[in-house]
């Protein structure tokens, strides 16, 4: 039996639906503010979120602050050029990624794995703008975090850095001219020539100089033959002693030959350099935000998200960035850890470069496989655009 | 087509008579068919029950009609609107639970419906309290979910769907994890719902519940509604019985049996129990009193049992015969 249940009661007068667009793939400013809110809300993650873009920085140079204040012929200055960019590509760069990527996964999958996504879906809304507005409720999140991390890493390294230059291994003022570091080199010729890397031929004409200055340098401490001067010359002591003013000239020469490497140190981050290596870092961090979005929506769990994109950030990127696979190396240019490592600042040593010198940004460091900017900001959109695709595909055609 | 002529085709559209329409509605997982050709009529305004066993497709048929998952075959509308073509019109209005209702557990109450009242339209985030007071949990809205009995979690569901002023509720076992207060505020709640002129459609295995809270229900077994009208139609053709307390009950049978009566007789200790056809005429109740009378049998009691929704869901479906 079948019938038309007739019960007679009365009902609501129809009303039109609501018009508020609840079609539209563009997420409103309430979706992307209750978002956020509920993500700023999970204790445990915004503490980690806090504990390793702001306090590991920060307790890295708090600490180096106190052994310098008590103890500063043992410990040196807690900022400096060199902390900046240990903190900056060291610490935040890959911390930060792998951060941003554990809040885009855990914005991807949590209205999933905690049964909220179908109360969403009851209400109509478009399953893209449901997305979407995960996008600005985590960037704005986790970019000012990173900001802050990055402003605490700045200060300190500008506000306790070294006053004086430590340029191998001699401690060098900054900021000279050509002349000036002439000028000064002249004033400390001996440990100009002893410490500055220089190379000369036989036929140099400070080549006599150089080698008579005795440097304690040998196994022993006790004078050996400066080891830079080509072969053949006579030892210190034969030859004929040179005049104070021919080691001040020999000095002055060495000064000149090192400068283009000696304008490349700084006692502490120039400001151009910190304008880019922010933006730099707030790059990565969009990058992991995003992606571990998309993986986190495409697999519909975070955990094993998180441990993915850990292993992209930490083993495959450094592999894949330095090694020479023979076929594969437009392949390995599609890594976008490689990427963003060609968009380095340069002045800034890029993550698994073995720190130190300057990266030069584009390509300059020569263990990295070489790639375009071009092909590098490439690389960065197509990963930005295919993760987002792949998520948001994931979240409309998914059984709630 | 004007932005007022859209209007219009937005109230035409709603203007069906029917608050839930499906025909031939089919949802498969791999073989196993979980819908099969549903052709379901949910009138407008009223408690609808949607009853089933265990795996009958329930959840099923909700979820399809919600859009949380697709379906293989058929059409359906809600309210109206042709679903999936105009589902967002059709959803804009329709408040549901499926399965249990989950939340973020680190949420509180109030701001977990902030974040439901966010993908609504802006005014529902202005039925949140009235909201949260309709089903009692204004002085727990700012605790943490995670705090939440399963009953406040039910309760909760219920406020995300008014959240929406809708005008169709479809609950999905909302009786589960309640106390037997609990129940009687949900079947309270419910019935206030459907005085205010909304439609609930309740989904439940809860026969009992079921029959105190709707008015119409329809019977879905192995995937396939069965019956479906208002209760009261349905019960009257379900067959009738007899209990009769009486001296002799074996005789007494032996002698029914010996008549034209068409009906099932058991023998029970105190008497008889004799099962009728639908329709049964009054009249052969006093047959029956005077056959048994005038065989020398004397009757203590005779008691005609109201045919339950439960007896006559086991009647008509085929879940009995299998266990």
């Amino acid at each position: 039996m079948t019938t038309v249940p007739d019960v007679g009661t009365a009902s609501l007068a129809p009303t039109a639906a609501p018009s508020d667009h609840r079609r539209s793939p563009v997420p409103t400013f309430g979706m992307m503010a209750s978002k956020f809110k509920e993500l700023r809300k999970r204790r445990g993650l915004m503490v980690a979120l806090v504990l390793v873009t702001v306090g590991i920085p920060a307790v890295f140079l708090i600490i180096r602050l106190l052994l310098h204040a008590f103890a500063p012929k043992t410990y040196g200055p807690a900022g400096g050029y060199a902390i900046y960019t240990a903190l900056v590509s060291g610490v935040l760069y890959a911390f930060g990624f792998i951060m941003a990527a554990t809040l885009g996964a855990t914005a991807g999958s949590a209205d999933l794995t905690e049964g909220v996504f179908r109360h969403l879906v009851v209400t109509g809304r478009s399953r893209l703008a449901l997305y979407l507005a995960r996008i600005p409720a985590g960037l704005a999140i986790i970019v000012p975090l990173v900001a802050v991390g990055f402003t605490i890493v700045c200060t300190v390294c500008v506000f306790a850095a070294p006053t004086r230059l430590s340029f191998n291994g001699v401690n060098v003022p900054s900021g000279l001219s050509r002349a000036g570091l002439e000028s000064w080199a002249a004033g400390h010729a001996d440990e100009v020539i002893c410490n500055f890397d220089f190379r000369i031929g036989p036929s140099s004409p400070i080549a006599p100089v150089v080698n008579y200055v005795p440097c304690n340098n040998g196994p022993n401490g006790g004078p050996t033959p400066v080891t830079k001067a080509p072969p053949g010359l006579p030892a210190p002591g034969n030859a004929a002693q040179p005049t104070q003013s021919q080691i001040r000239g020999a000095a002055s020469l060495i000064a000149q030959m090192d400068y283009p490497d000696y304008v490349r140190q700084f006692i502490y981050p120039s400001t151009s350099l910190m304008i880019k290596s922010g933006l730099w870092i707030e790059l990565e961090v969009i990058i992991g935000f995003v992606v571990g979005l998309g993986l986190g929506s495409l697999i519909g769990q975070r955990t094993v998200a998180v441990i993915m994109m850990i292993v992209l950030e930490v083993v495959l990127t450094p592999i894949l960035s330095r090694a020479r696979i023979p076929h594969l190396s437009n392949l390995q240019r599609a890594v976008v850890g490689l990427a963003t490592a060609h968009l380095a600042p340069g002045g800034l040593p890029v993550l698994g470069g073995g720190g130190g010198g300057p990266a030069g940004g584009g390509g300059g460091n020569p263990g990295l496989l070489p790639e375009s900017t071009t092909v590098a900001v490439c690389v960065i959109v197509a990963w930005l655009v295919g993760w987002s695709v792949l998520g948001a595909w994931r979240m409309m055609t998914r059984d709630a | 087509m004007t932005a007022t002529t859209l209007e219009d085709d937005r109230f035409r559209e709603a203007e069906s008579q029917w608050a839930v329409e499906t025909r031939g509605l089919t949802k498969r997982f791999g073989q196993n068919v979980a819908v099969n050709g549903v052709e379901l009529l949910v009138p407008r305004g009223c408690a609808f029950g949607y009853l089933g066993p265990n795996g009958a497709g329930k959840t099923t048929l909700i979820r399809v009609l919600l859009g949380l998952t697709h379906a293989d075959a058929g059409t359906m509308s809600l309210l109206g609107y042709p679903v999936p073509r105009h589902r967002d019109l059709a959803l804009a209005r329709v408040g549901a639970i499926v399965d249990e209702p989950r939340f973020h557990a680190h949420l509180t109450g109030r701001e977990n419906l902030q974040v439901l009242a966010s993908a609504r339209e802006p005014a529902a985030r202005g039925r949140i309290g009235s909201s949260l007071e309709r089903v009692g949990l204004s002085h727990r809205a700012d605790d943490r979910v995670a705090k939440y009995s399963m009953g406040m979690r039910q309760r909760l569901g219920v406020a995300a769907c008014l959240i929406g002023d809708p005008q169709l509720l479809i609950l999905d076992e909302p009786m589960n994890g309640l106390d037997p207060a609990g129940m009687q505020d949900m079947r309270e709640m419910i019935q206030s719902l459907v005085a205010e002129g909304r439609t609930v459609v309740l989904s439940s295995h809860l026969l009992d519940e079921v029959e105190r809270t709707c008015d119409a229900v329809a019977i879905v077994d192995r995937g396939t509604v069965i019956r479906q009208g208002p209760i009261s139609e349905l019960l009257a053709g379900a067959s009738m019985t007899l209990r009769i307390e009486c001296t002799e009950p074996t005789r007494g049978r032996a002698l029914l049996e010996g008549t034209t009566l068409e009906a099932q007789i058991e023998v029970a200790p105190d008497g008889l129990g004799i099962t009728l056809p639908a329709g049964t005429s009054r009249e052969v109740i006093a047959e029956v009193a005077r056959l048994l009378v005038e065989g020398g049998i004397s009757l203590y009691r005779l008691e005609e049992v109201q045919a339950s929704l439960e007896s006559w869901f086991l009647q008509v479906t085929s879940r009995l015969g299998d266990e």
